[in-house]
């Protein structure tokens, strides 16, 4: 096409909203992590204090006591790596299992689509009321009934329930690129692996596995981006607690600009969290890329 | 006497072999499908039972519409449901108004550099990274400044500035199958860089649209966190009515199961309806981006 730069024309209007909606207020976010600036005290004038509010969260003031923005970042760590973990094994075995050809499969692989389509305030709380309640829950009744007191598994165990949460709510979306992967395997091949004589075992993690790999990375990091940014479910399952021993830091920004009225702080924090999240991208994305050129 | 089986045998053995198998994992399959839907299953069915019936869990009681009647009495939440709906037909429109025609642009375009086009691909899709908390400070300082919680307008904006991204990103990979010669002999017929798009390309890429549109519109159903922190009681949308449910310990099951019935069904059906055409757009977007 030798038409002139017509591109222009259609690209821009879609750019300026995202930009205006995205990339200016991250600027924004930027320039307010450099201030003092504290909505409960507007008796201090709001002033550039530089790189503070990073040492601030960063900072050990009394040693030995690790502040709180570590344990965070390590609970973040913990919830996204072992719902992905989870996610991509469970996953995998499933949709080895759902790519048999049986009558019905087709309801079955509907049926455990669901929970992606499910809004995660409604997963919280159906989950919470209806199941881990200990008196009137599921959970409750069926451990009375086996003769155990229940505990509040999520007040006792919120990050395990957490991590089981989100891995209910987004094993689906591995089942269905995976599975998706695994159709796409040509029919000959499969023949061809039956008349080799290769088992179960064989066919499945050597012959399967390796040929699937694309859309393994696909959902892995897919599952990353929108896992790390899940807040609603903590929100209505523990909201952060007890304590701060469910926070992430997608909700330590929330609880310190919404709560402690510490923009500036919030600011960093909010920062931070952008940076995580693409490192992991990052260094996630290098391994796999690693890992496929092998082959 | 022993007798070797003849081949009838030998082929009778191995179908009942093949149908024990065959029904083994076919009962194995049905039965991890339902344990796993089974919360949203329970769901439903305690959106038909009285307050009194759900108090306990049981599985088998008399059905009653009297609860969703009930919900569905609220004016409350038919104010949640039509702001959802508003946030969904107006954003989904939106943001396939403008994704669709960006996408379009990303690879028929021409720019004065070579390159500009992928660089700006580029930059959609690291967006799609940016997590929200990353902007809600200044966004919340904005809204309230121009008053913007009052009116559906503002977080209508954020959530096509949001999304428009994923639009583009399913989109780019469906465009890029239609084959340039195509468009080249429209150009050469004297058709429009317009017309080109909207006569020749969307109708070759419906289903992609079609598929991006329903993923839109089922994040846009679903998102919490713009919502709860953007919007004011007039303008909020579903998910944060749910939200509100997550104080009343195990009480009020029953009209809990019901709106929380009405808030995800829609998701679902639409998820559903699309699951064939999202596998293609997500996994074609990744492979080639």
């Amino acid at each position: 096409m030798k038409s002139n730069t017509h591109g222009w024309s259609f690209v821009l209007p879609a750019i300026i909203v995202v930009a205006v909606m995205t990339q200016v207020p991250f600027v924004m976010t930027l320039i307010y992590s450099t201030l003092r600036w504290n909505l409960a005290r507007p008796d201090l004038p709001i002033k550039f204090v530089g790189l503070q509010n990073y040492i601030r969260i960063l900072s050990f003031p009394n040693f030995p006591q690790v502040p709180e923005f570590y344990s965070t970042l390590w609970q973040t760590i913990i919830l996204t790596a072992s719902s992905l973990v989870l996610c991509t094994v469970f996953g995998f075995l499933l949709s080895v299992l759902l790519d048999n050809r049986i009558p019905g499969v087709n309801v079955a692989r509907t049926l455990i689509l669901g929970p992606f389509f499910v809004m995660s305030t409604v997963t919280g709380v159906i989950w919470k009321t209806t199941i881990f309640n200990t008196t009137f829950g599921w959970y409750g009744v069926i451990a009375k009934t086996l003769g155990f007191t229940p505990v509040d598994l999520l007040s006792y165990y919120p990050l395990p329930v957490i991590i089981f949460l989100f891995s209910w709510q987004w094993m689906p979306f591995f089942v269905l690129v995976i599975l998706a992967g695994l159709q796409g395997i040509p029919l000959d091949l499969t023949d061809s692996m039956r008349i080799d004589g290769t088992n179960w075992l064989q066919s499945t993690f050597q012959v399967k596995l390796p040929l699937i790999a694309n859309h393994l990375r696909i959902a892995v990091m897919l599952g990353l981006i929108f896992i790390v940014k899940e807040f609603a479910l903590i929100l209505v399952t523990t909201a952060g607690g007890p304590g701060t021993r469910s926070y992430t830091l997608p909700y330590e920004v929330y609880m310190t600009v919404f709560n402690a009225s510490d923009v500036g702080k919030a600011g960093a924090l909010a920062v931070m969290t952008v940076a995580v999240t693409l490192l992991a991208v990052n260094i996630l994305y290098r391994s796999i890329n690693k890992r496929r050129t092998a082959y | 006497m022993t007798q070797s089986p003849t081949i009838q045998q030998v082929q009778r053995s191995m179908a009942v072999r093949q149908f024990f198998r065959t029904t083994g994992l076919a009962l194995v399959i049905y039965l991890i499908a339902i344990v796993y839907f089974s919360p949203i299953l329970y769901m439903f069915l305690s959106g038909f039972k009285t307050e009194f019936q759900a108090v306990s869990p049981r599985l088998f009681f008399v059905p009653t519409l009297k609860t969703f009647q009930k919900v569905l009495g609220d004016p409350s939440m038919w104010r949640y449901l039509r702001n959802s709906i508003l946030q969904v037909v107006l954003g989904t429109f939106f943001c396939l108004a403008l994704g669709v025609p960006a996408a379009f642009g990303l690879v028929f375009g021409k720019f004065k550099k070579r390159g500009t086009n992928e660089k700006i691909f580029v930059w959609f899709i690291t967006t799609i990274l940016l997590p929200p908390v990353a902007v809600i400070i200044p966004l919340y300082t904005w809204f309230q400044a121009f008053n913007l919680q009052k009116t559906p307008i503002g977080l209508l904006l954020a959530y096509v500035g949001f999304h428009i991204p994923i639009v583009v990103w399913m989109l780019h990979s469906f465009f890029e199958d239609v084959p340039v010669e195509v468009m080249e002999a429209a150009q050469i017929d004297g058709c429009s860089p317009f017309h080109q798009l909207v006569r020749i390309a969307v109708p070759l890429v419906r289903t992609g649209i079609m598929s991006a549109g329903l993923l839109v519109a089922v994040f846009i159903w679903n998102e919490f966190f713009l919502a709860f922190n953007l919007t004011s009681i007039a303008t909020a949308t579903l998910p944060v009515y749910m939200s509100r449910f997550s104080e009343q310990q195990g009480m009020f099951v029953a009209q809990l199961s019901a709106s929380s019935t009405i808030a995800v069904l829609p998701a679902i059906i639409l998820g559903w309806m699309t699951q064939k055409a999202l596998v293609k757009g997500l996994t074609l977007g990744a492979v080639k981006g």
